[in-house]
């Protein structure tokens, strides 16, 4: 039985808990900031006063920019992966098994509350203002925005079911150094958030679009540019759908493993 | 019947045997040997509905491999366990719902919000109604004092108020039996009686079974009328605590105040274990030698201005058994 109710509260105590760090808040709206501002300018210098480069505008670009950094503004307003991993090692996590709740569930569901907040409160008023006193583009039909808000949510999910299992595989490994650099890099380069794929290397290219990570920034995106269009958008989400389940799948399953060992061999 | 049932449960762990020197640890990245430890060896008891037992042992005897075992965290290796009719591993959800748990050395309050907050919380994770959840708050909160920090943040709470708040979000569902992980570590002489008045408290009202793990010795004695002791994960006693007093206490103590505090006891059956001023302790064994026989032997060579027994506390006696063994002991007293 699915309990809407025990995990809306979820939501809405992490909103609450947001609330407490305003500190928190103002200093990852910096940070994405100050990211927008250096990827905007190196897109700015690589054109070099082009109109355009592989059949996309400076303005299409610099849009592109934007809004993959908005996007990871939301993806990054969760439980961050470290955070998920100090609750493994500490064994807070193996505590959670003897409540009546899913794991992975609760802290999805506690995450939207954190996003909404951070959402509401940092992400949209700044963005809104970066739309207004910089030139770029918006989709111009009101299905543009729809799919891209759909593309998106599914995007998140994507990159929560992704985290999840990355954090899950602590409980399996005493260092986790080099698998957090790993999920780091996955979600920066082949996600297509700072370097669109049409720009990759036909082999990186290739090997990108194979790979779940793109549905989290470059597939939005790129519907909101008006990058990908028609039937291409149709086969996007269908690529989606199909990683999304496949992420879930895993991340299901790396959860029942772990808490089989926790339960087997103490965590 | 019995609440709890535990038969003859064993809890080994696999545990990768670290070798040494450079060589040794290069072999270690290519191939782990495991050595096998065993926790928990063949333990079995069972314990009556409004019981309360404390569950002692030395640090690393196997007191919170157990409990996590009746709390359905650790599947044991082999033996039956039964709570409250439910096997804990086996239907860990339905089982969280019958136990209350604290673990004094962390919280399961939500560390960023105001206490409140993570009393809502389980409410709706144990799906208490509203008419429960405010009468156990209105009872919580007169006994343990809750209202002064109820909207503090967690993290700004002493431990004693943490202590309380923990032990009442543990007992918000009702559960019949609770489960207490050293609840009074680390607390002030007046929360640790604050505490055990509410635990006996709770007891004796709702006949909550209480299974209590401590090295407070005191909480054992004003708590518990049956104590399990266990070390190096095996059972050890299982029984009365006046018993093991009788058992072991037949060594005493007799305090005298004389008024040379130099002087010198030549008695038969007991000895001179401490002197300070005028003052001076006696141990000795009341099958040799009575109290009353004592006094009057000490009363032929000195004038005695004041005098206590002192009986041996519990906690002496644990010591002993956890050093000297429990077999052992039963031999040689």
């Amino acid at each position: 039985m699915f309990r809407m109710k025990l995990y809306w509260t979820f939501t809405k105590k992490a909103f609450l808990r947001s609330a407490v760090y305003r500190f928190d808040v103002l200093s990852r709206m910096g940070s994405n900031l100050i990211f927008l501002l250096m990827w905007g300018s190196i897109w700015t210098a690589l054109y070099a006063g082009k109109e355009s480069a592989d059949g996309v505008t400076f303005q299409a670009m610099l849009t592109y920019i934007v809004v993959s950094q908005f996007l990871s503004g939301i993806n990054g307003a969760g439980t961050p992966l470290w955070d998920m991993q100090e609750k493994v090692r500490t064994g807070d996590i193996a505590l959670e098994l003897m409540r009546p709740f899913d794991v992975p569930l609760r802290y999805l569901f506690a995450d939207f509350g954190s996003v909404a907040f951070y959402f509401m409160f940092a992400l949209l008023p700044v963005y809104i203002l970066v739309f207004l006193f910089i030139d770029l583009t918006l989709p111009m039909s009101w299905e543009t925005w729809v799919l891209f808000l759909i593309t998106a949510f599914i995007g998140f999910l994507i990159r929560y079911c992704i985290e999840m299992s990355f954090s899950f595989l602590s409980f399996f490994l005493v260092e986790t150094g080099g698998i957090v650099d790993i999920f780091y890099f996955a979600m920066s380069l082949l996600s297509g958030s700072v370097i669109p794929l049409w720009f990759f290397p036909d082999w990186l290219e290739k090997l990108a679009i194979y790979m779940p990570f793109q549905g989290i920034y470059y597939i939005p995106t790129s519907i909101f540019i008006g990058k990908i269009t028609g039937v291409e958008i149709a086969f996007s989400i269908a690529t989606q759908i199909f990683w999304l389940l496949v992420c879930y799948g895993i991340l299901r399953f790396v959860w029942h493993k772990a808490s089989q060992k926790v339960v087997v061999q103490g965590g | 019947m019995p609440i709890i049932e535990v038969n003859n449960i064993n809890k080994d762990f696999m545990v990768a045997k670290r070798e040494t020197g450079f060589l040794g640890s290069v072999r270690s990245l290519f191939k782990r040997e495991f050595i096998k430890k065993e926790a928990v060896k063949d333990i079995s008891f069972s314990i009556e509905k409004g019981e309360m037992v404390g569950y002692i042992g030395p640090n690393g005897a196997g007191k919170s491999t157990t409990i996590k075992m009746l709390t359905g965290i650790l599947v044991p290796s082999s033996g039956t366990i039964k709570v409250n009719g439910i096997v804990p591993y086996e239907q860990r959800q339905k089982n969280a719902s019958n136990i209350g748990v604290v673990f004094g050395q962390r919280t399961q309050l939500w560390w960023d919000l105001p206490t409140i907050e993570s009393f809502e919380l389980l409410k709706e994770i144990y799906q208490v109604s509203d008419a429960r959840y405010k009468q156990n708050m209105e009872i919580y909160q007169e006994i343990l004092g809750l209202d002064e920090f109820l909207n503090t943040p967690v993290r700004q709470l002493s431990l004693g108020q943490r202590m309380r708040a923990d032990i009442a979000a543990s007992l918000l569902h009702d559960p019949p039996i609770l489960f207490l992980d050293e609840p009074t570590i680390g607390l002030d002489v007046v929360a640790k009686e604050k505490m055990r008045t509410f635990i006996q408290e709770i007891n004796r009202e709702r006949k909550v079974t209480v299974i209590l793990t401590t090295h407070d010795m005191e909480d054992i004695e004003k708590l518990c009328n049956r104590m399990v002791l266990i070390d190096h994960g095996q059972k050890v006693y299982d029984g009365d605590i006046s018993a093991v007093k009788e058992r072991f206490g037949k060594i005493r103590t007799l305090v005298v105040d004389v008024e040379n505090g130099e002087a010198t006891f030549d008695i038969v059956g007991a000895e001179v274990v401490k002197r300070e001023a005028n003052r001076v302790w006696l141990q000795f064994n009341r099958d040799e030698i009575s109290a009353s026989e004592l006094i009057g032997r000490i009363t032929q060579t000195h004038s005695i201005k004041d005098l206590t027994v002192e009986e041996p506390a519990i906690e002496s006696i644990i010591s002993r058994i956890y050093q000297e063994g429990f077999e052992e002991k039963l031999v040689s007293v």
